[in-house]
């Protein structure tokens, strides 16, 4: 048996019926919470060993348990807890129905948790839906009704973003035959190329909308800001990273066909975009959670540079530098997301100026905060910022892509003018209340401080995950 | 034995870290104390790395840290560092108890000082780091803590000013990664000790990206103008720092990665260095003498100083080089003693503008003596710290011979009477002339302020008599033997 | 005995410039200390180099290396010889008797102890130009020695001018320091070594355009030291500065230094007859100029100043024929007098309380001393025998044969001199008296009568000892009888009243140096400065302006990109779709093709 995904699914049934039976938040938080601990650590304790289900023929399956699916199954889980964690202040004050809340992000974690080991395109994408699907209800699940605005924009896109993705998949298919990953690039059926070139890029571009990609990125500011912001935090972390994983994939399989150029221009189109809108916006926004959904489009495109090099030649330090920049990318971002809420349980995110003075007025929330946007702008002494740049940087020139190198380089010059008004804005002036502190999001806040502490010592963790 | 000496290198930089995370977290009193008392630590090592000195590295440490990005923790001191790291604690101590007795407002001394000791690991180990990828991270250390000293204790334009500064000198820095890393992966080791080669044509390329990312830092013409509105903003410790050893980052890295790393493109682009060194001695020194405020003119002033000693690198021969590190280390005294009088002076009068200053003497003649004696130096004048580095790379220059080298080394000298000319009008403007009513209640320089400096007059007069203080020290490093062999 | 020759010599330069340092950081008020270190520091000055002239063992020279950049070494250096001892002593002597002068000169003022050290200082710079065997070295005394006199000419408060004056004075010897630097460093770079025995045994090695070329550009140094014709324009104002200061600078120091190096140099100079020529010409230029200029002046230091430009054509002038020694022989008795002059103005001017003669008058009886000593040094300077100036000037003139034209502005020079120098003593001290006046106290007539001495005896004394200089003959009838007719004039023009004030404005003109500093002004200092001014703006606006611009079409763009995403729903499908579409056809034809 797999449990992993028993344990997921189990979590998303065992919270809903809890809730029916003890109406009191903490219950089902409480179930909701063990459950996706306990997923977290299956896949290492319980789940030991190659496992491959559902196969048509040997070398041909569905879903395969090796170690980059443990890894993005413990992921998965580990966000997902500390976004109920995050959550936990609206939970109590009754801001969002806990069994609600809990169930949904329990059922976004079982798509996750299947997601890391998709072994075809349908299972792939059906994943994947599954990660996000949820989501929309959880946007909208909120006292304030402003999410629903930002619940029917979600959607929308989305249906757009799975109907291109889809298109992409069926065209693939049509021009190998095959679903499953390794055959699907493969073409060889008569005038097949240009449809899967097609094929490619549409699967490509669609995933490009949970990675939050330019050009299917404009859902992402309004959503962001309209949702409760754990919801925000989980969106910007734990769904991206399950587009990261599709499209690593994806791009992997490409990488040895004839498709390389392909992917690789596509998604160099779609880095570079994102880096340089991304970042350019975000210097004009106002609101904070806004500020950070832009800046998470411009780190999309981070992500993706590296995959941009597969246009010049294929190697695996692109993929490795891609993956390794996604675990940075999760542990900074979140350390900000939980940061922002962390001084501002309840509220919405709120405008720059409403960060004012938290500099002197709570040191130790404000210092976490601010170190995880100077790691997102890549400087020192966030080393693991540092790190991450150099790592793309670095993949990039091996591979010869000088251009994608310098353009990565001097948009995060930018992007420092850009982390610099929310950082100016906390150390700037200083207001007399001390803003409560609640203990539970503070822990998601110092859990991605540790890790991004830890991985300042040694990023050499990151760099050996793919293969 | 040796083992020991080779660890030094790393607790020079790892004290005022810790220094750094504890006078944070203490408090402001509490706090001030504390960084100084890191910082004179501090010295005190970088002073015992001056031990066993010989030919090439005195001492090296090589650990393993990041094999995925071919980063190793390798340090190493000779003769081209030491001065300059020397010179860095002196300054972080002299700013840290100068900031016990006085911080700007918001106060907060503690954070600081904790700020400067990062700086100043961050300088150290720019100056120790032999490996490139560490050599660069250390680069950038420096950039955020600076910006924050500036955007926090600065004058009124200071968030504009330090958001541009921290902009313009990233914008360097993120080139001199793609440099870096290039060279990593070409060559395959980031060990500055030994540099493999590179084809001549790559050399040229990788050596514009950090010739751009030094040039910034330096800064060097037409690359400066971060330099005059961070200066005029800073808080004295501030400038202090930034002209004093921060700036040298920028000559050291020419020195250290430029002509260690990527000698034949180094050499094929040496003219246009000379030449825009050069032209950063003229208009540095003609913008000064059209200044009328007392920090833009002594910050356009390093622009000026700075370029004598990118001339000295330019010619990339041993007497250049050499001139270049002195040079180096008397504009640090002497800038750095500079704005610790010129801070005073703002502090006193509540203006900077020329027009505004005038009879220092009648109130203060200690603090206007000091001040002459520092521009008097500045200006070059024999028997001070600053004349040996510009006569040098006059020197230099001119021996490189040709047309183009005989024209900067005259034009450069040229410049050198034009630096007379806007340091005396400075002198007759704030310290000769009528007391002006803004310095009509000004005090005599207070004792902190008077330990403060006494250790920059007594450096400036040591250098000016003693130079081989530093330049024998030069000769050892393989650097510039190599130059000299070359 | 070398070796105590060369403990004296760095004790002689190195006492000085201690004590001066030590005064500099004495506290303020503290007279009676900076007198005593100021008096000792020229003292043991002055008792060094008696020592050593007694001791008289020879030329010595002794060298240690300072500094190596490459392989180039600047060494410490000395070269004593009879002709530095004997301008070191003069240099000491003057030294002294001012520092002793200026206890009573400045007796009010109470930055006297920087003032008494910084004289130290300036002593001790210009021994070391006179003593040093190393170019560099030199060079640093050289401009330490303008850092000083800048420093001393500023020294006076109630003096609006002073300032301007010291700033001018620093700046015109600087600008001419320009080419001594780079002269010197080509003699580094060709030679390779910075010690001038060797430099000078090496001439030869050099080919004649190099020496040409470093001969002028030393030229250029010494000549704004000297304050030659085209550079003589800061030592008029220099007048700024306290009087003692004005003996100094233009008796032993500063303007000396000039004259010697060429001296010391000669070898160099000997080798480029273009630099002699030149040399010549700049010589005769000033000479006439520094005397004309003097007849008209109304300040009674400027008319000294003025003498002392015309003077320095003089050594120059001898220098520029070969004729070494008559220029260095006329550099110390002119050291002697002028000095004199000097204190004699000084303790006028402190009397009277104005420098301008219009305002003096008639002081020989309340002034005895004063009057008797001055009428001395205007002897000499004029060249009466037996005076010291006499025999000196002699010499010069009969060296100067072998350039006619030389020899006879050198001639004129003498008539104008003579004119001028009875102009001043009977403004001064004749006709009716204006206001009283009054003998100054023993620290200042001390000095007038110890330097009155060698004003006197000294052309006598060295005419004893080396009778080749001066050939008393047929030769001094004409320089005799020049200055006859120049004391004549003198005496039926000026006995009643000023002819000068019946110029009206054209006076002022030729008493300032006919217009040159106007010159100076609009050919130097005022393009100069418009230049900053463009440049200034041009890098604020122009270079800094690129910069900010960037970051403004950043914002802008950002801006831009922001409107543009505030779209209604529908529009937003379509851009993305047709993004998708636009991907995917650009694809698709890459591919294909």
């Amino acid at each position: 048996m797999i449990w992993p995904m028993i344990l997921a699914a189990g979590t998303a049934v065992a919270v809903m019926l809890v809730d029916l039976v003890f109406p009191r938040w903490y219950v089902p938080f409480g179930v909701a919470l063990l459950g996706s601990l306990a997923t977290a650590v299956s896949p290492y304790i319980v789940q030991k060993g190659q496992l491959a289900l559902l196969c048509a023929d040997p070398g041909r399956c569905s879903y395969v348990l090796d170690d980059t699916a443990r890894l993005i199954a413990a992921l998965i889980a580990v966000l997902t807890a500390l976004a109920l964690m995050l959550y936990a202040p609206g939970l109590r004050a009754g801001d969002a129905p806990a069994g609600e809340v809990g169930f949904l992000l329990a059922s976004a974690m079982t798509g996750g948790v299947v997601l890391g080991g998709a072994g075809d395109l349908i299972t792939l994408i059906v994943a994947l839906e599954t990660l996000t699907l949820p989501l929309y209800a959880l946007v909208a699940l909120h006292r304030r009704r402003d999410g629903a605005a930002a619940a029917v924009t979600f959607f929308t896109t989305s249906i757009v973003a799975t109907a291109i993705s889809l298109l992409g998949a069926a065209l693939l298919q049509m021009s190998s035959g095959f679903v499953h990953l390794p055959f699907t690039m493969r073409h060889d059926l008569p005038g097949g190329q240009p449809i899967a070139i097609a094929g490619l890029i549409l699967l490509l571009t669609g995933f490009g909308f949970k990675v939050a990609a330019v050009p299917l990125h404009a859902w992402a500011p309004t959503t962001y800001d309209g949702a409760p912001v754990p919801v925000a935090a989980y969106l910007s972390t734990a769904s991206k990273l399950g587009g990261v994983i599709a499209i690593l994939f994806v791009a992997d399989e490409a990488a040895d066909t004839d498709l390389r150029v392909t992917a690789g221009g596509t998604l160099a189109v779609l880095a570079t975009l994102s880096l340089v809108i991304g970042t350019l916006v975000a210097l004009r926004q106002q609101r904070t959670v806004r500020l950070l959904a832009w800046s998470s489009v411009a780190q999309a495109g981070f992500i993706l540079a590296p995959l941009g090099g597969l246009l010049v030649s294929s190697s695996a330090d692109l993929f490795a530098a891609s993956l390794a920049y996604t675990l940075f990318f999760l542990a900074l971002e979140f350390g900000a997301f939980s940061g922002v809420v962390a001084l501002r349980p309840r509220e919405d995110g709120g405008v720059l100026e409403d960060l004012r003075g938290f500099g002197r007025a709570a040191p130790w929330r404000s210092a976490m905060l601010a170190f995880g946007l100077i790691g997102l702008a890549g400087l020192p002494p966030v080393l693991s910022g540092l790190f991450a740049k150099i790592i793309v940087i670095k993949a990039l020139l091996v591979v010869d892509s000088l251009w994608l190198a310098l353009v990565v380089a001097l948009i995060s010059v930018v992007g420092l003018a850009l982390y610099w008004r929310p950082l100016a804005a906390l150390y700037r002036g200083s207001v007399d209340d001390r803003p409560a502190i609640s203990f539970w999001p503070f822990l998601p806040l110092a859990a991605a401080t540790i890790v991004t502490v830890v991985l300042s010592v040694d990023p050499q963790l990151t760099m050996s995950l793919w293969q | 034995m040796n083992i020991n000496t080779d660890v030094i290198l790393l607790w020079t930089i790892a004290v005022p870290l810790i220094g750094a995370v504890l006078s944070f977290v203490v408090s402001d009193a509490t706090g001030r104390r504390l960084a100084a008392v890191t910082a004179f630590l501090t010295l005190v090592f970088a002073a015992m790395l001056g031990m066993g000195q010989k030919q090439g590295m005195w001492h090296e440490l090589d650990w393993e840290w990041v094999p995925a990005l071919g980063l190793r923790l390798h340090l190493g001191v000779d003769g081209i560092s030491y001065p300059l790291v020397l010179l860095t604690a002196l300054l972080t101590l002299l700013c840290c108890g100068y900031s016990i007795w006085h911080t700007p407002t918001p106060g907060l001394g503690n954070h600081l000082g904790a700020l400067l000791l990062v700086i100043e690991a961050g300088i150290i180990g720019t100056f120790l780091a032999q490996d490139l990828v560490l050599f660069f991270i250390a680069f950038e250390v420096v950039l955020l803590p600076m910006a924050a000293v500036i955007a926090v204790w600065g004058g009124e334009g200071r968030r504009r000013a330090a958001l541009k500064f921290a902009l313009y000198t990233l914008a360097g820095s993120v080139l001199l990664l793609v440099g870096v890393v290039s060279v990593v992966i070409k060559t395959g080791s980031g060990d500055m000790t030994q540099p493999a080669s590179l084809p001549p044509n790559t050399q040229l390329w990788i050596f514009i990206l950090f010739a751009i990312a030094f040039a910034i830092k330096s800064p060097l013409w037409p690359l400066h103008t971060w330099l005059p509105d961070a200066h005029t903003e800073a808080p004295t410790v501030g400038s202090v720092i930034l002209a004093g050893v921060l700036l040298k980052m920028g000559t050291y890295g020419l020195i250290r990665v430029g002509l260690g790393v990527t000698p034949d493109g180094f050499a094929e682009a040496a003219p246009v260095l000379g030449v825009l060194a050069v032209a950063a001695i003229i208009v540095g020194s003609l913008v000064c003498l059209a200044q009328n405020e007392l920090k833009r003119l002594i910050a356009y002033s390093s622009v000026g100083h700075m370029g004598f000693v990118l001339l000295g690198i330019a010619t990339g021969s041993a007497i250049g080089l050499q001139a270049a590190l002195i040079g180096n280390i008397a504009h640090g005294v002497l800038t750095g003693l500079l704005f610790f009088l010129a801070g005073a002076i703002k502090d006193r009068s509540h203006t900077g503008q020329l027009a505004e200053l005038g009879g220092l003497r009648e109130r203060a003649p200690w603090m206007a003596g000091i001040l002459g004696l520092a521009a008097l130096g500045s200006l070059g004048l024999p028997g001070l710290a600053g004349f040996w580095g510009e006569a040098f790379a006059v020197f230099a220059s001119y021996q490189r011979g040709g047309p183009l080298w005989t024209t900067l080394a005259v034009v450069a000298a040229v410049g050198g009477a034009l630096t007379a000319a806007y340091l005396l009008r400075m002198l007759r403007k704030v310290s000769h002339g009528p007391l002006a009513p803004s310095l009509a209640t000004a005090s005599e320089a207070h004792w902190p302020e008077v330990v403060a400096w006494a250790p920059l007059v007594f450096l400036a007069f040591l250098l000016g008599v003693v130079p081989v203080l530093v330049v024998d020290l030069a000769a050892g490093a393989s650097l510039i033997s190599g130059a000299a062999g070359r | 005995m070398s070796v105590m020759t060369v403990g004296l010599t760095v004790a002689l330069i190195g006492a000085p410039l201690l004590l001066g340092l030590i005064g500099l950081l004495m506290p303020q008020r503290n007279r009676p200390d900076a007198a005593a270190l100021g008096v000792a520091g020229a003292g043991v000055a002055l008792g060094i180099v008696t020592a050593l002239l007694i001791l008289n063992d020879g030329n010595s020279q002794a060298s240690m290396q300072w500094v190596a950049f490459g392989d180039l070494k600047v060494t410490l250096s000395t070269l004593v010889d009879q002709r530095a001892l004997y301008v070191a002593f003069a240099v000491a002597a003057v030294a002294f008797c001012v520092q002793v002068y200026s206890i009573a000169y400045l007796h009010d003022d109470e930055r006297y102890g920087p003032y008494a050290a910084q004289v130290s200082i300036f002593t001790a710079a210009m021994l070391t130009v006179v003593l040093s065997g190393d170019l560099i070295m030199l060079l640093i005394g050289w401009e330490v020695m303008g850092a000083c006199s800048y420093l001393l000419i500023a020294h006076d408060r109630r003096l609006p001018e002073a300032p301007a004056a010291a700033v001018k004075a620093f700046l015109v010897t600087r600008v001419g320091d320009v080419g001594f630097l780079l002269g010197v460093i080509i003699l580094g770079v060709k030679l390779g070594t910075f010690r001038i025995p060797e430099v000078l045994d090496r001439v030869s090695d050099l080919d004649a355009g190099t020496v040409t070329l470093v001969c002028l550009l030393l030229l250029a140094g010494v000549a704004g030291k000297s304050a030659q014709f085209p550079f003589h324009t800061w030592l008029p104002d220099a007048m700024a500065g306290p009087t003692p200061i004005s003996a100094l600078i233009h008796a032993a120091t500063m303007v000396a230094a000039g004259v010697y190096v060429v001296a010391r140099l000669f070898p160099l100079f000997a080798a480029s007859e273009t630099a002699l020529t030149v040399l010549g010409v700049m010589a005769g230029i000033t000479l006439l100029l520094g005397a004309f200029a003097a007849t008209a002046a109304d300040d009674i230091k400027r008319v000294l100043a003025w003498s002392t430009v015309s003077q320095l054509g003089y050594m120059m002038a001898a220098l520029s024929v070969s004729a070494v020694d008559p220029a260095i022989f006329h550099l110390l008795t002119h050291a002697a007098f002028k000095a004199l002059l000097f204190l004699c103005a000084g303790s006028v001017i402190h009397a009277v309380g104005s420098n301008l003669m219009s305002r003096m008058g008639g002081l020989r009886n309340s002034m005895p001393l004063t009057f008797v000593t001055m009428a001395i040094g205007l002897g000499a300077l004029v060249g009466v025998p037996p005076l010291a100036g006499f025999w000196s000037k002699e010499s010069i003139i009969s060296a100067l044969e072998v350039k006619p034209w030389l020899m006879w502005a050198a001639l004129i020079g003498v008539a104008v001199t003579a004119w001028y120098s009875t102009r001043l003593l009977l403004l001064t001290f004749f006709g009716h008296q204006r206001m009283y006046g009054h003998e100054p106290r023993f620290a200042m007539t001390m000095p007038l009568a110890l330097l009155a001495v060698p004003s006197f005896g000294l052309g006598m004394a060295v005419y004893a000892f080396r009778d080749d200089l001066v050939h008393l003959g047929t030769g001094l009838v004409l320089p005799l009888l020049m200055a006859t007719l120049g004391i004549l004039l003198g005496w039926l023009m000026c006995r009643r009243r000023d002819p000068i004030a019946a110029l009206g404005p054209v006076g002022p003109w030729i008493g300032n140096g006919f217009g040159l500093d106007t010159v100076q002004r609009w050919i130097v200092v005022e393009p100069v400065l418009a230049l900053a001014r463009a440049v200034r703006v041009g890098d604020e606006s122009g270079v800094d302006g690129v910069v900010m611009g960037v970051g403004r079409l950043t914002e802008a763009t950002g801006a831009g990109l922001n409107r543009w995403h505030r779209a209604a729903l529908p529009r937003a499908f379509a851009g993305v779709l047709a993004g998708a579409m636009l991907l995917v056809i650009a694809g698709v034809t890459v591919g294909l093709w």
